[in-house]
């Protein structure tokens, strides 16, 4: 059953996009992250204008979050004092973001630059969590037992003033980094149109170490916000968001949200780590590929682009 | 099917009865399109427009040489940028960049039979008939973002032909070279394939006739495509108040996942 899209201006197969807001919205669930990493890429393969694909995703993002969010939100693994800190940081990075993508465009290299930037942040963190977590599995696999929780020894992140209280994630740190960090993520989302999930998680562990059960709440917690001031500022900058097609996705994304959070609850957090961290590399490889292989065409019309 | 045939045909039948009332004129055309609107609704999956006509002759109705009916049809024009790909150092980046004025968003030329036996090549150039011989406007170039500067066609062929391939394989650009068939020696009929990625706008559709390697006479038709119901009303929407917009489609979304929510809490 083909449907008209009216802002893509495109006929495409209602069953398809649900499906693949089904996959995605289950990866999203499971994971806590966004899936705009994935299903960006996915919708301009299937012949989706690159600005519409952008711009509608992180509007269906919106939706993903909100039912993930909200099952760990009665679960309690929400820490709302962080996720604001992240959220004020968030909505200056999502200004900023807006502001490159405009000056990228008038330079005429915008893909490239998403490109590179997709291939360069899935594969240094897609790599990191691979390593980490495959190293977590065989310590517990020899039995070892004991390992460390990992907050006991300090970084660089503890000597920085401005110090808050963060009673879910037990932690009593600066709240720079979070406000740094929220900045990143919203310059991405504007920028490569992701739910920017995929490098909040990571770094909410890594870096802020913070505990795994709270970390995917928090993180979907302020993607809905950031999302979707994204979307308000590319329908106003570039009319790309196509409710039709957010719609479709977001009827499967949702759906497919619940079963990926259930799944993720039977999963343990570094076996969790370990297919995130798969599956970020395989799209990060699979993005390299394309910049590094010979085109089938070297010429490309502009499309959504100009 | 017959009662569609008699409806399209009945207004051909009348001019055809008027023609014949002995005014001497030159050989023409008459010709009409089976709609002059196309409504893209949520179903829209393509469009067919039948094109008909007949061809007149006045006075001497025994010429020599056979006549031909070439069917051109021209979306709506935009500036279309082409961009080559060049391996820098290990990577694949768009490198020279060349922006054309007009580009149709829809081409189709039908005939029936190949356009060269038809027509001289210097004909075919100045009508701008064919893929060979549309004319995409001026043409700018420039190399990683920096200045523009005036091309000739010739030295921007290879981007002008790469429009042509990425149309063609979308099914935006036809060429059909038995496209028109002729029913008996003045009626003819042809079928301009609309694809679901073709532009809104307004088309234009330009039935020539050509006899002996000669236009002979050349009518236009307007054709609008446009989007219709709901389809419009979202397309508005989106332009006209993109802020509004912008919130209903956040509105939207909250809306679905909330109510997600509360189902999967259900069970």
């Amino acid at each position: 059953m083909q449907i008209y899209l009216p802002i893509a201006e495109l006929s495409v197969n209602v069953f398809l996009l649900l499906g693949l807001g089904g996959a995605v919205g289950f990866l999203s669930g499971m994971f806590g992250v966004g899936g705009g990493f994935l299903l960006t890429p996915l919708l301009i393969f299937t012949g989706i204008p690159p600005a519409v694909a952008v711009g509608t995703q992180a509007n269906q993002t919106v939706a993903s979050s909100i039912s993930g969010a909200l099952a760990h939100w009665r679960q309690g693994t929400v820490d709302l004092k962080m996720g604001l800190v992240l959220l004020a940081g968030g909505t200056v990075g999502s200004f900023l973001g807006i502001y490159v993508f405009g000056l990228l465009k008038s330079v005429g290299q915008v893909d490239l630059l998403i490109s590179l930037s997709y291939v360069l942040f899935l594969g240094v963190i897609g790599g990191l969590m691979l390593i980490e977590s495959v190293r977590a599995i065989i310590v517990e696999r020899r039995g070892g037992g004991g390992t460390a929780r990992r907050s006991g020894h300090h970084n660089w992140v503890h000597r920085l003033p401005l110090k808050m209280r963060f009673r879910k994630s037990r932690l009593y740190i600066s709240a720079i980094p979070p406000l740094l960090l929220g900045t990143l993520v919203g310059m991405l989302v504007a920028i490569m149109g992701v739910g920017g999930g995929f490098i909040m998680v990571p770094a909410m562990i890594y870096m802020l170490r913070m505990p795994t059960n709270v970390v995917i709440g928090t993180s979907l917690f302020q993607i809905i916000f950031v999302t979707g001031l994204v979307t308000i500022l590319h329908s106003v900058h570039n009319q790309a968001v196509d409710v039709v097609l957010a719609l479709l996705l977001l009827t499967g994304g949702v759906i497919g949200a619940q079963f990926g959070a259930r799944a993720g609850e039977k999963l343990r957090g570094e076996h969790l780590r370990l297919l995130l961290g798969l599956l970020v590399l395989l799209v990060g490889a699979r993005l390299g590929y394309d910049l590094i292989a010979t085109p089938e065409d070297l010429f490309s019309l502009s499309g959504g682009f100009e | 099917m017959t009662r569609l045939a008699a409806k399209l045909f009945a207004p051909l039948f009348a001019l055809l009865a008027l023609s014949g009332s002995g005014t001497v004129q030159a050989e023409g055309i008459v010709t009409d399109l089976s709609q002059h609107e196309v409504a893209i609704r949520s179903n829209f999956t393509g469009a067919n427009i039948l094109v008909f006509g007949a061809i007149e002759r006045a006075g001497d109705s025994a010429r020599t040489g056979p006549a031909d009916v070439v069917i051109e049809v021209t979306g709506p024009e935009t500036t279309e940028t082409v961009r080559r790909k060049e391996n820098l150092s290990g990577i694949w980046l768009n490198y020279e960049a060349t922006r054309f004025e007009r580009v149709p968003g829809f081409y189709a030329v039908l005939s029936s039979r190949p356009l060269e036996n038809i027509a001289p090549a210097s004909l075919l150039k100045v009508e701008q008939l064919g893929f060979n011989n549309i004319s995409f406007g001026k043409a700018w170039s420039s190399v990683l973002g920096g200045e523009e500067y005036l091309r000739t066609p010739d030295e921007v062929a290879p981007f002008s032909t790469a429009i042509l391939r990425s149309r063609a394989k979308d099914k935006l650009y036809v060429a059909d070279s038995n496209g028109v068939v002729f029913m008996g020696d003045t009626l003819f009929r042809a079928n301009i394939p609309l694809p679901a990625s073709v532009p809104v706008g307004l088309y234009t559709v330009k039935v020539y006739l050509l006899r002996n390697g000669d236009v002979v006479d050349a009518i236009s038709s307007p054709l609008l495509i446009a989007k219709s119901g709901v389809e419009r009303v979202i397309y508005r929407f989106a332009y006209g108040q993109p802020f509004l917009y912008g919130i209903v489609a956040v509105l939207l979304a909250v809306f679905a996942g909330w109510t997600a929510a509360l189902v999967f809490r259900e069970h």
